[in-house]
């Protein structure tokens, strides 16, 4: 069960007052962190810049990246270690999806009458 | 045929429909912050069941998914007034 492979969805937030260049190495980082357990990339998303809803360690603004790749279950547990200990990430989230979507669009709900 | 007394009509209530089934939603993504945020409270808090007529199974897809949200600061946890 363990060397199954799953497709990913990786919701990472960078630190916002990272340059242009050190957040494109953080980001090639995490990819790398990823490739290297022998997971595969899908596709980026990059959400920008966004208020955070409350401060996390005395930062009040993050850029937010979003992942889909495939990889092995038991790399997962592997790659939560490696982030943990990386300082140029705030938080991240990783959930299993069926699913590569084309872009991030969600449609309203109709309102009741 | 039985015939309604006017005492059970008066407390008889239109029952609210699911807005998930209503529309025909299968899955509720966190990153959905628009549609999340309609049914939290002015506080952060998630509305109960009572109020917004979901069923049971989208309001615990739901929790999930505001809790998601939250633990992303998509969602705040505490809202100060």
């Amino acid at each position: 069960m363990d060397n199954k492979t799953n497709l990913y969805e990786g919701m990472y937030i960078l630190s916002a007052s990272l340059s242009d260049d050190a957040r494109q190495k953080a980001l090639d980082k995490i990819i790398a962190g990823i490739t290297k357990r022998g997971g595969e990339l899908c596709k980026v998303f990059d959400l920008g810049r966004k208020k955070l809803a409350y401060e996390i360690n005395r930062k009040r603004d993050g850029h937010y990246v979003l992942l889909y790749f495939t990889t092995v279950t038991s790399a997962i547990a592997d790659m939560w270690k490696e982030y943990h200990l990386n300082e140029d990430l705030i938080r991240f989230l990783t959930l299993r999806t069926e699913t590569v979507p084309e872009k991030i669009e969600f449609k309203p709900l109709p309102e009741q009458s | 045929m039985l015939k309604k007394s006017p005492v059970e009509n008066l407390f008889s209530r239109k029952k609210k429909q699911c807005p998930f089934i209503a529309a025909g939603i299968r899955h509720i993504d966190y990153k959905d912050i628009e549609l999340l945020s309609r049914f939290i409270t002015e506080r952060g808090k998630i509305l109960p069941r009572r109020i917004t007529g979901i069923s049971f199974d989208f309001q615990r897809k739901l929790c999930l998914a505001i809790k998601r949200a939250r633990h992303m600061a998509l969602l705040p946890f505490v809202l100060e007034e």
